[in-house]
């Protein structure tokens, strides 16, 4: 793909183009746009046109879905430009944001709580008018951006104490507390993976973090009895599909094997845009939203879902490598962080498609249709692409409350 | 500086370990999905395959039954049909209405119909349609056809329905078809194992799938049913059917065509003869057995049956008092009356108590015991022999000669003619009437035979009762002077297993007795039914025998004023009229017996009709070469085409 200019990894040869970044915020917004990293953006933009066709190919012959796709479009459209403008604000910006950004969302999971609609079984919903949104997936992209803020001023010469990493996990727990109750396991847990990986990069201890990874074992059978009913099913479902007892025709097993037959149905080199057999036939439930690589897989074969996952790998490591290149901590953090968090999405939604993981209830970002994930997936790459505009900032503490 | 640069490397080398990590989960999903895509894919695409092709019962098409000459009398009719398929309909009952606008539907109909589609909604099988009506007119169809597209979830379809061409010709040969009932699939599967029963009841709940209810249909059930076969079906997830997969190894074979012997434009030409009477006829050809007509009018018609019949239209035919339902020809038992009098002649020389010459004098009674009984002509015959004794039918000869004879000789010629025996020949309803003897009577009635019941057996009444088929058989066998008959309604496919009692030879000398009377009564001066012998053909005749059945005993009164010969009485009252023939009367080739019911006489309504059907066959050759003779020899069974 085009590096838009970037040839190396060095940090020498990142100074040498100090320039340009800086001059970035004296542009006009043409010219902004036009220095914003274009080979990164199209591939976003390749992916999504992907899933839209993938949409297209899973609900085209349903009368009441049909028109999924250009919804999907719709949505991407309107995203797509929020991420342009996003990326286009001072990282400054951001870093003033973070912190209102996150008091509101935790506002909003309080919301839900009291007065979210409920959906499938847990109250993830809050009516704004006429949309539903999800303030769980907001959550993500605040606790991420507030975890950088608080790092990029306590983080100092004499810092690497253990410490300080405690305000970072009251940041963390705070939300992932209000999600796990509403209950959302999944969400929950690629909050605090991604929160987790924002607090390694921080340079807490490796010592404590061994700890903190052996107490989180230990606590597993715990956790299996906080979980709601549905999850301790779904957990269920998934050991039994593990030790190959997994028959059962209906409900998740059903669509853990439905979504596998198509999957591994699709063979090599796939059956073919339209014609999937499973795809084609509602054999899969939820093939549009989550289950939405089953599709590729099944007509796009064993090519298909490489190359799906080579095109996240290219996007989230080009995401990480700008975002070691950034001199402020911040958007260090907040960069990779919000790459993590895309990661993360994807890691849970394919690992439980393919039956490594259990039904958790993650959207493949960029590809399954749904307009919050939509939107914090893009917010997400608007922050990394504002991170990279302005990676040789050295942000100052002033003025920062 | 140093200690800020050190933060620095230890960030660069946690985002390598991060990046690192990432890499490795990445690598895990790819490994995962090459398990699936690569290694296990065949597995999986053999479940998807699973999945999504399903076998659909296939009924196979049910055999035609065909004429002699191979004229179609089952065979398949087009029949429009209108179905809803609750998953496309929003408001069933509003869809009914629309539905019901268009075509006759009644309340009552509509009500069971909305029940039907929410309960299959409620199975979630809104995809399998439900049948509205059946049996469109081609104007319902048409007018269906035009709106059905307004009006979401319902189909217009054609669909293959058993049709008989010949309507009522055929109803009580033939049987209908119809659903099989719970009572059918007991039937049907009497001695099947488990699974195999199951099978059967699988397929008879195909909604063009329907059964052998009477007649022939039901005797030639297997025959005809063929083998059912599978459709490939590609389905979706809810089992909507998406597309069919053409696979000929998996076809239906269709029921094999059954042929009958019968003449359907003589079986024409007889109910045309009959119009307004009711009755019976039967012809037999002489030479083969083949039942060439086998007429009982009124009838019905098949086709109501075929999709269920209302139940005030059943009722309607129940209750007519002319009974359309009755098999007269082989289920209705009629007295023989003085058509009998060959039976009893015969059993009198072939004991050796009569003589062909013995000579018995009519005065026009006959005193016996302390009881007088009558012969027809009340001035008396004068000195009868045999031959004038069947020529006259001389009640008083038959008195004499039948006590003479005995009870026991009797009734042993009248089986050996085959009275007694219900002669199925593949129908349903025949019936074997009754041959009466001391051994049954004691049996039954628990009394003993009296003498005097003899004499009225002598002259065919009493006790003794016979059908129409049976009286024909007695026919063709004197007809064929006396040789073996085996009787035939099926021409090609499964035989009925009859009784061997006509494989019994009788005396040819004393047949021919028989034959020589029969002659003199429709053709030598003082035949009872002398009129009607000229077949009006130029030089073949016909010979018979007229009979008169009582509905009721004449009293003393009324013979004195001789009320009984008056057409003025009451229909129902009136005597029954039969008589039984041959053709030509040198050299038979066509027998028949016709019974008109309440037609008062034998000689008077049955001849004229019997000489007429009787010249319709020889006239049209009837008993020609059969269609199925032709073939069979060429063609493996039932896969002949019809010439």
């Amino acid at each position: 793909m085009s590096r838009d200019g970037y040839t190396g990894f060095s940090r020498g040869e990142a100074r040498t183009r100090t320039a340009t970044s800086l001059n970035f915020e004296t542009m006009g917004p043409l010219r902004r746009l036009v220095k914003l990293p274009w080979g990164f953006i199209l591939l976003i933009i390749a992916m999504a046109l992907t899933g839209v066709a993938m949409l297209y190919s899973s609900a085209y012959t349903n009368p009441n879905e049909h028109n999924l796709w250009y919804l999907q479009l719709t949505r991407f459209g309107i995203s797509f430009v929020m991420m342009l403008v996003l990326a286009m604000l001072p990282l400054s910006w951001w870093r003033t944001l973070a912190l209102p950004a996150y008091a509101f969302t935790v506002l909003l999971l309080v919301l839900v709580i009291v007065m979210g609609v409920t959906g499938g079984g847990a109250q993830r919903w809050l009516q704004v008018g006429p949309v539903a949104v999800q303030p769980s997936e907001f959550a993500k992209l605040a606790t991420t951006m507030a975890l950088a803020w608080y790092y990029d001023r306590v983080i100092t010469p004499t810092s690497g104490r253990v410490l300080i990493h405690l305000g970072a996990l009251a940041i963390m727990i705070i939300p992932a507390a209000l999600i796990f109750k509403q209950p959302d396991f999944g969400t929950t847990l690629a909050l605090i993976a991604s929160a987790g990986v924002i607090i390694f990069l921080a340079g807490l201890s490796m010592r404590v973090i061994l700890v903190g990874i052996l107490a989180g074992i230990a606590s597993v059978p715990g956790i299996y009895f906080v979980l709601a009913d549905y999850q301790r099913e779904r957990v269920d479902t998934f050991l039994a599909q593990l030790s190959g007892h997994a028959t059962n025709a209906l409900g998740e097993s059903y669509q853990i094997e439905q979504g596998l037959i198509a999957i591994g149905g699709g063979g090599v080199n796939g059956k073919g845009f339209l014609q999937g057999i499973q795809s084609q036939q509602d054999y899969v439930p939820e093939q549009h939203t989550d289950f939405i690589l089953t599709v590729i897989g099944e007509e796009f074969g064993f090519i298909g879902t490489t190359a799906l996952l080579l095109g996240f790998a290219v996007i989230l490591g080009w995401a990480f490598y700008s975002a070691s290149q950034s001199q402020s901590w911040f958007g260090r953090l907040a960069s990779a962080g919000a790459a993590a968090t895309v990661a993360f999405y994807i890691v849970f939604n394919v690992g439980m498609v393919i039956g490594l993981l259990p039904v958790v209830g993650m959207p493949l970002p960029l590809i399954s249709y749904g307009g919050t994930a939509m939107l914090t997936t893009m917010a997400c790459f608007g922050l990394i692409l504002s991170a990279h505009m302005h990676r040789d900032e050295k942000l100052s503490s002033t003025g920062i409350i | 500086m140093s200690r800020n640069r050190s933060i620095e490397d230890d960030f660069t080398r946690r985002m390598i370990i991060a990046a690192g990590a990432g890499g490795v989960v990445w690598a895990g999903l790819v490994a995962r999905l090459f398990q699936l895509q690569v290694l296990e894919r065949e597995k999986y695409q053999a479940a998807a395959e699973d999945n999504h092709i399903k076998l659909a019962l296939a009924p196979p098409q049910r055999g035609r039954i065909l004429d002699r000459f191979g004229k179609p009398l089952a065979s398949h009719r087009r029949a429009g049909r209108v179905s809803i398929v609750p998953e496309q309909t929003r408001d069933p009952a509003h869809t009914l209405a629309q539905v019901a606008a268009l075509i006759d539907l009644s309340d009552e109909r509509i009500e069971r119909l909305a029940g039907e589609i929410t309960a299959s909604r409620r199975r979630n099988a809104g995809f399998v349609p439900v049948v509205v009506a059946n049996e469109l007119t081609y104007e319902d169809f048409a007018r269906m056809n035009v709106h059905a597209a307004e009006i979401p979830g319902v189909q217009v379809e054609m669909a293959l329905t058993r049709s008989y061409p010949r309507g009522r010709d055929f109803a009580h040969v033939l049987g209908y078809v119809a659903r099989a009932s719970q009572d059918d699939l007991e039937r049907l599967s009497v001695g099947m194992e488990a699974d195999e029963a199951k099978r059967l009841e699988k397929l008879f709940r195909h909604p063009d799938m329907r059964t052998g209810r009477q007649g022939m249909e039901r005797f030639a059930e297997e025959y005809l049913r063929g083998k059912p076969g599978f459709r490939k079906l590609v389905t979706n997830a809810h089992g909507r059917v998406i597309e069919e997969i053409p696979d000929d190894r998996f076809a239906p074979v269709p029921g094999k065509d059954l042929y009958i012997t019968i003449d359907s434009d003589l079986q024409r030409a007889v109910i045309e003869r009959f119009g307004e009477e009711s009755g019976a006829a039967v012809m037999i050809q002489v030479d083969t057995g083949d039942v060439l007509a086998m007429v009982s009018t009124p009838a019905f018609d098949p086709n109501d049956f075929v999709n269920g019949i209302s139940g005030t239209a059943y009722a309607e035919l129940r209750d007519n008092p002319r009974s359309p339902l009755y098999p007269r020809a082989h289920g209705g038992v009629y007295p023989p009356g003085s058509t009998f009098k060959m039976v009893v002649a015969t059993a009198a020389l072939e004991s050796g108590a009569v003589k062909p010459t013995d000579r018995v004098n009519c005065n026009g009674y006959y005193h016996f015991g302390n009881r007088t009984w009558h012969c027809w002509k009340k001035g008396g015959h004068g000195s009868m022999d045999m031959h004038n004794g069947i020529k006259h039918s001389c009640d008083v000869y038959f008195y004499d000669i039948a006590r003479r004879t005995g009870v026991e000789a009797i009734a042993a010629a009248a089986r050996k003619f085959g009275f007694g025996e219900a002669w199925t020949l593949g129908m349903t309803g025949a019936r074997g009437g009754l041959v009466p003897d001391p051994e049954w009577k004691q049996r039954v009635m628990g009394e003993p035979w009296y003498e005097g019941e003899t004499l009225n057996f002598g002259i065919g009444q009493g006790q003794l009762g016979v059908t129409p088929l049976q009286l024909s058989l007695m026919t063709a066998r004197i007809a064929a002077e006396g040789r073996s008959l085996k009787p035939h309604l099926v021409g090609l496919g499964p035989q009925s297993e009859e009784d061997g009692i006509l494989d019994q030879p009788l005396d040819k000398d004393i047949i021919d007795i028989m034959r020589s009377g029969m002659y003199g009564v429709t053709s030598e001066g003082g035949g009872t039914a002398y009129r009607s012998g000229d077949l009006g053909l130029g030089g073949p005749r016909m010979a018979g025998k007229s009979g008169t059945a009582q509905v009721r005993r004449i009293s003393k009164a009324e013979r004195d004023k001789g009320i009984r010969k008056g057409l003025n009485i009451e229909r129902e009252l009136r005597d029954h009229a039969l008589f039984v023939a041959f053709a030509p009367a040198d050299n038979p080739k066509y027998a028949c017996a016709v019974v008109v019911e309440h037609g008062e006489s034998g000689s008077g309504a049955a001849a004229p009709m019997a000489r007429d059907i009787l010249r319709f066959a020889i006239e049209n050759d009837s008993g020609r070469k059969p269609a199925y003779g032709q073939t069979a020899s060429v063609t493996p069974a039932g896969q002949g085409e019809p010439t």
